[in-house]
């Protein structure tokens, strides 16, 4: 099954610049979201052996809790993005959701993959249609940003491959579960680990490799720029934990939380000072992930659960406010925040239950995940604790500039948003509310991959033993 | 074995060196495609055996086979790394490309963005 997925979404892709029908890849997408929604229902790993072959061997997929959860983040957010997208993307679409397909098929791919060159392929497959969507408005700014993106990204893969070329000279194998059990603490290991967890980190932006994405997400379509803060972000931390996790060292690990609280707090002053509506959220969402560093950086389980619930949290108030967001600049045509006046009573609720949830005010969702990371950094040091919380009262001084200048500028914009554009933000605006009530709905997804990182030997049997 | 490690490395600080210090958009592109190689030659290295044949079984190589044959897994790994390159670089030069047209110029100290 989990080969179908993909096959359909990059086979959809192609049809569509033959074809040049929405349809197919708006289907593509839906039905990869649902395949994976039935996978949810699994209760066990799944494993993919292509052509037969042993794992140490062949390539094999491995579905485990950790890929389904960033799975059904990745297609879910895809799926509105997709709808959303056919009202505001107003010509050239079919090239527009090709790159769509194909960026959703490497995301999925990889975190589906059980193999390290496998993931680097996927990787490259989402890079290059993440460059080919920062450029497709091609003016001024989705040109510079895509160039400074295609620089930096590839840049970022490279040393992924340098990593692979490093772990593939030492052990000799390219499969997770092989190289757990080869890999030792010598000096090689430790620089191979390094250079491809800095890989990630760039398409995370976390902060010293940051640079691109506020630029980028500048230059691309408002929708596009919602898969590169929530699925893009997701798939890099989720990069940094799978290779943590192969070298068995989810564990208290300094470095990690340095350079999550860094980020953290960078990410959300340069967030203050933005003009830019987008910038804005892109500084955001890079504050955000650096939570999610943080915390991974802990190794507890507690730790674990409440970044990759923050994970999910992420992604339902970023796809929402950037939607949102996305609504007011297809009427005004406006990117800076004080011309950007709107007036329209359903998208002032969305996006005002957007803003308190970023800033994690109680009742929605956004207060959830930073509860539980308030008392895993507790455990640790009540210093991160009072940072974490810091970090949070910025978030809510930027939200809120963002909310009063589109809505209580008193400035009016005539027209009205298409009903299909708005779907998307209802539906997330009621996922947050009902996340933020029913905190169990999320855990039950959040836990067992939380239980996955935590429990490496049941990983390796399942794919080398069976 | 160390000849190649060595180039590989020279190579890696020439093609970083050339993405950071260079400010023509064409040049770190060339800086970038010299990095990228500089890791496939790494690479290649790494399944390199001194004298050995190429990993194909005939009927006269059959005995010994294992013991001499270059491991051709890295040879692998590297065609797939060159056509990714290859896209990555067709991609940057059109996007160069574009941006002359716009900007008229191809360094990036005239350009908002890329000259942080």
């Amino acid at each position: 099954m989990l080969e179908y997925i993909i096959s359909i979404l990059i086979v959809s892709s192609f049809l569509m610049l033959v074809l040049k029908r929405d349809l197919i890849a708006i289907g593509a997408i839906l039905v990869s979201f649902f395949m994976m929604v039935l996978l949810f229902f699994q209760d066990q790993i799944t494993i993919v052996r292509f052509g037969g072959w042993v794992p140490p061997f062949g390539i094999v997929w491995v579905m485990d809790g950790l890929s389904l959860f960033v799975g059904l983040l990745i297609t879910g957010i895809s799926s509105l993005v997709a709808i959303y997208s056919i009202k505001y993307i107003k010509e050239r679409k079919h090239r527009f959701y090709t790159l769509l397909c194909l960026m959703t098929a490497g995301l999925l791919g990889v975190c589906l993959t059980g193999d390290i060159f496998n993931m680097y392929v996927f990787f490259e497959i989402l890079s290059i249609a993440s460059y080919g969507l920062v450029s497709f408005f091609l003016d001024e700014d989705a040109i510079e940003g895509a160039f400074k993106y295609i620089i930096i990204g590839s840049f970022g893969s490279s040393f992924i491959l340098l990593g692979i070329a490093l772990l593939y000279g030492v052990t000799g194998t390219l499969n997770f579960a092989d190289l757990a059990l080869k890999i030792s603490h010598s000096p090689v290991f430790m620089i191979a680990l390094g250079l491809i967890i800095g890989g990630f980190a760039f398409k995370a932006a976390i902060i010293p490799f940051h640079a691109w994405k506020p630029d980028a997400i500048e230059g691309t379509p408002t929708p596009i720029g919602a898969i590169f803060t929530t699925s893009s972000s997701a798939v890099g931390v989720y990069g940094i934990m799978r290779i943590l996790f192969v070298f068995g060292m989810i564990q208290l690990n300094f470095a990690l939380i340095g350079f999550g609280v860094l980020t953290m707090m960078v990410g959300a002053l340069l967030a203050l000072v933005q003009i830019n509506a987008k910038r804005m959220l892109a500084y955001s969402s890079i504050s955000q992930i650096g939570y999610v560093v943080m915390v991974i950086g802990f190794g507890t389980t507690l730790g674990l659960t409440s970044g990759l619930y923050h994970i999910l949290n992420n992604a339902l108030i970023k796809g929402l406010l950037f939607m949102g967001i996305g609504c007011v600049i297809y009427l005004t045509g406006k990117e800076n925040l004080d011309e950007m006046g709107m007036n329209n009573t359903p998208l002032l609720i969305c996006m005002g239950i957007g803003v308190l949830s970023m800033a994690g005010i109680p009742p929605l969702n956004g207060f959830v995940s930073k509860w539980l990371i308030f008392m895993a950094s507790w455990e640790i040091n009540p210093i991160l604790t009072v940072l974490a919380i810091i970090a949070s009262a910025i978030t809510l001084a930027y939200g809120f500039k963002i909310f009063s200048s589109i809505f209580l500028s008193g400035k009016k914009s005539s027209g009205e948003i298409p009903k299909i554009m708005l779907v998307p933000v209802v539906i997330l605006t009621i996922l947050c509310v009902l996340i933020g009530i029913f905190p169990q709905l999320g855990l039950n997804i959040v836990e067992p991959a939380a239980n996955a990182l935590l429990n490496q030997n049941q990983y390796i049997t399942a794919v080398l033993g069976g | 074995m160390l000849e190649t490690l060595i180039t590989s490395a020279l190579l890696a600080v020439v093609g970083i060196y050339c993405v950071v210090v260079k400010k023509n958009l064409i040049k770190k592109v060339i800086g970038l495609a010299i990095f990228t190689n500089s890791i496939h030659l790494l690479l290649i290295s790494i399944g390199f055996r001194e004298g050995g044949i190429a990993p194909i079984i005939t009927q006269a190589n059959l005995v010994g086979f294992a013991a001499r044959a270059v491991d051709p897994l890295p040879q692998a790994l590297v065609l797939t790394s060159i056509v990714i390159q290859l896209s990555v670089t067709a991609l940057a030069l059109s996007i160069a490309i574009l941006a002359f047209r716009h900007l008229n110029t191809l360094n990036t100290d005239k350009m908002n963005k890329l000259s942080g």
